[in-house]
């Protein structure tokens, strides 16, 4: 079937045709279209409001496109969502936890509801929270909390994982932390859309970038591709001359 | 179909997910330590207060005004306090924060939370009556009811109803604060129409009329008349139903989970 492979045979994972989603009169998506191998690494960059993360919650099945379809590893995220969850790992943005539990409550919680989840020993050290296991997730700082979420992302050992603002409010330390885990993911195979405003960051992680502005994609193709087709020195370089608008320096 | 689709089964979670999530909900109530001494404490606090003089006033034949109105009320605040204020700001902070959201990309469902919440606050329920009860009978002699059966189904709807108010605040609720807000607001106007500072003769005629079919005045009254062994008015019972399914329409209709 078509769904499954791209042009060159290759499985894809995720599928997007013509998403539109609008806010009242604001399109937030206008006719985005997307293909993702499996296996691959796929940045999305964008200026704020330029739709990454309506992008990636019609992906995950969180909001529902106004037009357009979305299939993930051939699943409908909204008709086969009960399948979809076993496969799909995400970290969104701002989203909280029960403040008042542990980390290893936490952690224990979410491999309740998988089949054949994570250790959470294998949870703690891929994220370096070992030491934090008895604190509460309220005690924890914005950096911590951030690296329960990026865990629990891999729980349920999904085939896709989707990570929005993967970096933002991170150390570095802790930043080249989460780019070691993402790296060990993707040789474990695991496809990963990865949401980010940070240069480095995608040029390190991602096999292919897309670049969104105003709810279009712009470009998409690796790094190198995109530098060259804009006549650029760098990445940086290629986002501005392919959307005229300067990336904000990451969070 | 493609053969990745086909190699995914969905997979429901199980038993140990449900244990898991009331037990992660129970740690969740008792280390909110405000929330759980309003339940327990304020209806105890009434109790000792008013125990001793109304142990002395006999009201119907083997009854004092203890079981026909002190207990009735003290048991109807435990439930009040937990369905009216306690359940919607938890509900409240749990949408508010992303936390249902979270849950709605995993194989478990935000209603499962809902689900936990309401087991939760059974067995605090439960706790606060138990409390109540070993003071009343062992400190102050309180006789049991005397229609124990109707006294249980009274309060069984009673609580359902309460549920019900209090998933209206959540569903109304735009902030944890508002929800808490809403909640005491609401608490205190059923508790007071309810006769809860003061029995009804001190309210106006058709306030306390009123009072008396809404779910706090209605649990009350209901309550006194199992304990006492009088029938239990149907107005009371009409009033704590249709609360109830009122209640859930309402909140089915307007309740958001993110």
């Amino acid at each position: 079937m078509s769904s499954d492979t791209d042009g060159s045979g290759r499985p894809l994972a995720i599928e997007a045709e013509g998403l539109v989603k609008r806010y009242g009169a604001k399109v937030a998506v206008d006719g985005l279209s997307l293909r993702v191998e499996v296996g691959e690494v796929l940045g999305i960059l964008g200026t704020n409001g330029a739709g990454k993360t309506t992008t990636v919650e019609m992906i995950a099945g969180l909001r529902r496109p106004d037009r357009g379809s979305v299939r993930l590893l051939g699943l409908d995220p909204r008709r086969d969502r009960a399948r979809l969850r076993q496969v799909l790992g995400v970290q969104l943005q701002q989203a909280y936890l029960h403040g008042a539990l542990t980390v290893a409550e936490l952690l224990d919680l979410y491999r309740s509801f998988y089949p054949d989840p994570r250790p959470a020993a294998e949870l703690l050290d891929l994220v370096g929270l070992e030491e934090q296991r008895r604190v509460r997730f309220e005690k924890l700082s914005g950096g911590q909390q951030q690296r329960v979420s990026i865990a629990l992302a891999m729980v349920g050992r999904p085939r896709v994982v989707i990570l929005d603002e993967l970096t933002t409010g991170l150390d570095p330390l802790a930043r080249r932390r989460m780019w070691t885990t993402v790296e060990r993911l993707r040789a474990e195979g695991v496809t990963i859309v990865l949401v980010s405003h940070a240069m480095e960051e995608v040029e390190r992680l991602c096999d292919r970038v897309a670049l969104l502005d105003g709810g279009h994609l712009v470009a998409v193709g690796t790094p190198g591709e995109l530098t060259a087709r804009a006549g650029a020195d760098t990445l940086d370089d290629a986002f501005v001359a392919l959307t005229g608008k300067q990336l904000e320096a990451a969070g | 179909m493609s053969t990745t689709a086909t190699q995914v089964t969905a997979h429901r979670p199980g038993p140990r997910a449900w244990l898991t999530l009331v037990v992660c909900e129970t740690k969740m109530v008792a280390r909110d330590t405000a929330g759980l001494v309003v339940p327990l404490g304020l209806p105890l606090l009434i109790l000792l207060t008013s125990a001793q003089a109304a142990g002395d006033q006999e009201v119907v034949a083997g009854f004092s005004a203890l079981e026909a109105y002190v207990l009735p009320l003290v048991l109807t605040m435990v439930i009040a306090t937990i369905g009216v204020i306690n359940m919607p700001s938890f509900l409240a902070y749990y949408r508010r924060s992303g936390i249902l959201r979270r849950l709605a990309v995993t194989p478990a469902s935000p209603a499962m939370v809902l689900v936990a919440q309401v087991i939760v606050s059974v067995l605090q329920t439960v706790l606060g009556l138990a409390l109540a009860l070993t003071v009343a009978f062992l400190g102050f002699g309180a006789s049991p009811p005397a229609h124990i059966g109707t006294a249980i189904g009274v309060y069984v709807l009673a609580m359902a109803a309460m549920y019900a108010v209090g998933m209206i605040v959540a569903a109304v609720a735009p902030t944890p604060n508002s929800a808490v807000a809403i909640g005491l607001v609401g608490f205190f106007a059923l508790g007071a129409l309810g006769g809860m500072f003061g029995g009804p003769g001190s309210l106006p005629e058709p306030l306390a009329e009123l009072g008396e079919r809404l779910p706090f005045g209605a649990a009350v009254q209901a309550l006194a008349a199992a304990w006492v062994g009088v029938p239990v008015e149907a107005a009371h019972l009409v009033g704590l139903g249709v609360t109830v399914v009122v209640g859930s329409v309402t909140a089915g209709l307007l309740f958001r989970w993110d």
